[in-house]
């Protein structure tokens, strides 16, 4: 043959072999069984190109219609195509889109609980038989099967192969068409708002019923629209922390619904990945963050006797940035590409060209939340330094106010650094800078250093503010004043401090230096002392006491259950070699569920019965407010419990699906799967069971009864004011005076107090200006 | 209880020993203070005498607080020192002369000879051996370098329908896991050791893993990846 077309016919055969090979699906076909995901649309088109008609499949002992969980023995078989050679005659495939299969000998195997395919030794056979378990649902089964005729020469030349398909009845019919997740989110979302819409209408049409109209309506839209008074702010706060926990609800129940059993199909991994990174940001940034913002507009200017903020119209501004950061954030989602970084971005993934372009608005939002906290931190601490009431020392403040005041130092000294790294991410995706570039030199850890110096504090941002609801709470409550008042401020002030030195722990497998890791090892331990320290002080606050059982008190006991809780189990990450096997895990989950939610959600539902009387002048109803709690407080603990055990015996987070230990690897037990079940089933209850307390708001804003200045016979200045305050909150001619019943220290400052009054100006001077 | 590796078992003990003193200790007073100091029926006494606009009267003991400040301190302490014993195994040095307690990388034909000290509750091997991890978005490469395929051998295997990398590691060996990412920041967790470190493109990292039972489980990535994220995994297949 000449060389030419020696070169030629190589060069034929090979590009058939390419093409062949890029059209042709990842089908397996082995000695031991076909499987795998193509072939349920291709075939076994290793055998031949199409399907061969003459190849007949009968598929016996499936009925009609089937009775919910009932066995039935079946029998595959086919005839045609090549002729029987007795060793390798032939193979099948069998799926099943319900129910499962189970093997009955060695020539059939199990790929999947509803799909079967034969063995090696099944090779040698045209009829195989296996058990089908029908499924309890009561839908449609469809069946497809696929066979191999084959000649038994060892090459796929000369084979044929058929595919049947067949349906078996349920009692309940062929059933609805699967929902596009992305869909039920946005319509739940839809439905949320428009909820929201009537409810706001509602309030509106409650204040006159007489002067329901849009002339009465716009005005007072644009009152709130507009207002720069400190109560509405911080209504407005709630209002929106509110609906966001309702919306990060809802992408929790989609992702648990996902969880519920192994290989679930709800949702893609790609929603997945973006349920799980909006659930997290959600619920820290657009529900916690308000939620602490509402009460301490609220409740701040009341309690140290200020008529509102410093800076009204910045507080105003801080709101605002809010809900439109919030439409950035969520902008992907309603395209489809709803960012999948997760709540910590980490790079370079988030730089990377395969993240979704919601990345892009997503770290647009936030960068405004970063403009609106850093503004929030100014204007609090200013107020607080400024405006307290005449007598209230900085030692005499309330604890609630104390925690405001530290949650926003934290953030005032740790949020730049998250700007700063989202303004980095935000330039490389946009003008192609090269921060996190790997190939130009970028660094991925310096990202997880700046978001971590800031992902720690803000987590103890989050939880220190219900530190100083459950001090007022348990006192008020146990009718005694706080048990250690100085040593509560110091443990705020010590978390404080700690919470700076401790952000390494998050990256004990990032390869970071071993040393820096073995010193945050011992830096994060000391986490414990301060948080101690709070506890102890709250029990011995009701020593000696006499507790009056009311809603926000069973709420604040269950706060010091499951913070307690929360924070032993935190105690096993700073240890670095169990760290090694519990980060990134179910563990993870149940630790900062047991905080943000057994800590920060507990302590806001105290706050919220223990403050709503004084916020609208009526009282919530106690019976729905002890069935909220009970069947709350039982469902969440349903929720975070066993997943400690899921996550100790190996289950990772941010993962679409987990695996069940088969025949030839170690992986989660079968139980497993039933727990995750469980887990789903108490979601729903909980997130169901935080309608109780929706409803009792609405109701008794409408029904409730008039509330007192002081019902609970609290000491602090919010309760000397009328329930609800009026605006301003305190007449600026005639503001409250503090008086101490500790008279000896009243008014006496410390030495740090009177080293301090030396740099100020005296008041009956004035700056000289140049 | 133990976790999942002697790794570190005996500090998982002790662990869960102490938070249930802890729990035992703040629940039991949580509970006798919630059921006996409470007000009868009706009735809101004024214990402190709390008045509205009256900082109330200051109620503390310095013994006690300091009691309590002093109290979790010894015991953070006290975590902290035997939390330090099984860092070794996990920390050691790459080289017997900087006292790591694997030895050198194994010459051919030297046996590694792992092996569980229950007594100092370290691994000790003769030598160790040496595999590469590069993580991809989003499936696992191994690399054997010039192992002989007894200690080492790489092929692929059906998991959950897909096909996965595996890789074959020998019982009772020592191995230093060299790795690094082509791409992003990825994770691999051999779950039944209890270990994981990051791999990070451009930077080289290392792990010890220690094969020390014959089983097969599962490698997962536990660091965030994108899309397939969820279904990178491999085989790990330990044998005697």
């Amino acid at each position: 043959m000449e060389r030419k077309t020696l070169v030629t016919r190589s060069m034929v055969a090979l590009i058939l072999i390419s093409i062949a090979m890029v059209v042709s699906p990842a089908v397996n076909s082995l000695p031991t069984g076909v499987g795998g995901t193509g072939i349920q649309s291709s075939g076994c088109n290793c055998h031949s190109a199409v399907p061969t008609a003459t190849v007949d499949i009968t598929v016996d002992g499936l009925p009609e219609e089937y009775n919910a969980s009932e066995t039935y023995t079946v029998t595959v078989s086919f005839s045609g195509g090549p002729v029987e050679s007795g060793i390798n005659s032939g193979g099948f495939n069998l799926w099943a889109s319900g129910g499962e299969f189970s093997v009955l000998d060695a020539t059939v195997e199990s790929r999947a609980p509803a799909e079967v395919t034969h063995t090696e030794a099944g090779n040698d056979y045209r009829t195989w038989t296996v058990e089908w378990i029908a499924p309890s649902h009561g839908r449609d089964v469809d069946f497809i099967v696929h066979v191999n005729s084959v000649n038994g020469d060892g090459a796929n030349s000369g084979d044929e192969w058929n595919r049947y398909d067949l349906t078996v009845a349920g009692s309940l019919g062929p059933g609805l068409d699967p929902a596009d997740p992305f869909t039920v989110l946005a319509t739940l979302i839809i439905i949320s708002g428009l909820l929201l819409t009537i409810t706001i209408l509602y309030g509106f049409y409650r204040t006159n019923p007489d002067v329901f109209d849009w002339e009465h309506l716009a005005p007072w839209i644009a009152d709130w629209l507009t207002t720069t008074d400190h109560k509405k702010i911080g209504t407005l706060y709630f209002v929106q922390g509110l609906f966001f926990l309702g919306v990060g609800g809802i992408l929790a129940m989609m992702i648990r619904l996902q969880l519920a059993g192994p290989d679930m199909g709800f949702i893609s991994q790609d929603q997945y990945n973006s349920f799980f990174t909006l659930h997290g940001t959600t619920m820290i940034f657009l529900a916690a963050m308000p939620l602490i913002n509402g009460f301490a507009n609220w409740i701040v200017p009341l309690q140290i006797g200020a008529p509102d903020l410093a800076l009204p119209r910045i507080n105003a501004l801080s709101f605002w940035l809010q809900p439109f950061a919030a439409l950035l954030i969520f902008t992907g989602v309603f395209s489809g590409q709803g960012a999948d970084t997760g709540w910590t971005g980490y790079a370079p993934y988030i730089v990377s060209t395969g993240a979704h372009t919601g990345v892009t608005m997503w770290v647009a939002g936030q960068i405004m939340l970063v403009a609106s906290s850093t503004l929030t931190g100014i204007n609090f601490l200013t107020t607080m330094a400024v405006m307290r009431a005449e007598g209230m020392g900085w030692m005499q403040m309330p604890l609630f106010t104390w925690s405001i005041l530290v949650a926003n130092l934290m953030l005032f000294l740790s949020i730049p650094a998250f700007g700063v790294g989202l303004i980095q991410v935000y330039l490389d995706r946009t003008i192609s800078t090269a921060f996190y570039d790997i190939a130009a030199g970028g660094d991925p850890l310096l990202w997880s250093h700046l978001f971590w110096y800031f992902g720690h504090p803000e987590v103890y941002v989050v939880i220190v503010p219900a530190f100083g609801v459950i001090s007022e709470v348990l006192a008020t409550s146990a009718r005694r004043s706080i048990f250690g008042y100085k040593s509560m401020v110091l443990a705020m002030a010590g978390i404080g401090i700690v919470a700076f030195i401790v952000y390494g722990h998050h990256m004990f497998t990032s390869g970071m230096s071993p040393n820096l890791r073995f010193i945050t090892m011992l830096t994060t331990m000391l986490v414990a002392v301060p948080t101690g320290v709070k506890i102890f002080n709250w029990l011995k606050t009701l020593h000696g006491g006499s507790l009056v059982y009311r809603t926000h008190t069973l709420w604040a006991l269950g706060f010091l259950v499951t913070f307690t809780l929360g924070g032993i189990s935190g105690m096993f990450f700073p240890s670095i070699t169990m760290d090694a096997h519990l980060h990134e895990t179910y563990f993870v989950v149940a630790h900062f569920h047991y905080v943000l939610v057994g800590g920060t959600v507990f302590g806001f539902f105290a706050a919220i019965y223990y403050w709503y009387p004084k916020m609208t002048g009526r009282m919530l109803d106690e019976k729905l407010g002890t069935l909220h709690f009970l069947t709350a407080f039982v469902t969440y603990n349903g929720i975070f419990w066993p997943m400690h055990r899921l996550g100790v015996i190996g289950m990772p987070r941010r993962t679409h699906t987990y695996f069940i230990t088969t025949e030839d690897f170690t992986a989660l037990p079968e139980w497993a799967a039933d727990w995750n079940m469980f887990i789903s089933v108490c979601a729903f209850l909980f997130f169901f069971s935080n309608f109780i307390l929706v409803a009792n708001m609405l109701i008794s804003l409408v029904r409730g009864q008039k509330a007192p200045a002081d019902p609970w016979g609290g000491w602090s200045f919010e309760w000397m004011t009328a329930s609800p305050p009026p605006t301003p909150s305190f007449d600026w001619n005639n503001l409250p005076v503090l008086k101490d019943a500790n008279e000896h220290i009243a008014n006496e400052p410390s030495a740090i107090g009177r080293w301090f009054n030396r740099l100020m100006v005296p008041e009956d001077q004035e700056e000289v200006s140049h | 209880m133990g976790l999942i590796t002697p790794l570190y078992d005996d500090l998982w003990n002790e662990y869960v020993l102490w938070s249930a003193l802890v729990g035992l200790f703040t629940f039991g007073w949580l509970y006798h203070h919630s059921f006996y100091y409470t007000a009868k029926e009706g009735e809101t006494p004024n214990i402190d005498n709390l008045e509205v606009g009256v900082f109330p009267k200051e109620y503390d003991n310095l013994k006690l607080e300091f009691a309590w400040f002093i109290a979790p301190l010894m015991l953070i302490i006290y975590l902290t020192f035997i939390s330090w014993a099984p860092l070794d195994n996990l920390w050691s040095a790459a080289s017997s002369e900087d006292g790591g307690h694997y030895g050198n990388e194994c010459a051919a034909g030297e046996s590694s000879n792992l092996m569980f000290n229950d007594d100092t509750g370290l691994y000790e091997a003769d030598c160790y051996e040496v595999f590469g991890i590069t993580g991809y978005q989003w499936y696992w490469e191994f690399d054997c370098f010039d192992l002989s395929e007894d200690l080492c051998a790489v092929s692929t295997t059906t998991i959950e329908g897909k096909d996965q990398p595996l890789i074959s590691l020998k019982a009772n060996t020592a191995y230093l896991a060299v790795m690094d990412s082509n791409d992003v920041t990825h994770a691999p967790w051999f779950v039944s050791l209890g270990i994981k470190e990051d791999v990070l493109p451009q930077q080289t990292t290392t792990q010890w893993v220690l094969a020390d039972n014959v089983e097969n489980f599962l490698l997962l990535c536990t660091e965030y990846c994108g899309d397939d994220h969820a279904y990178m995994i491999a085989g790990v297949s330990v044998h005697a």
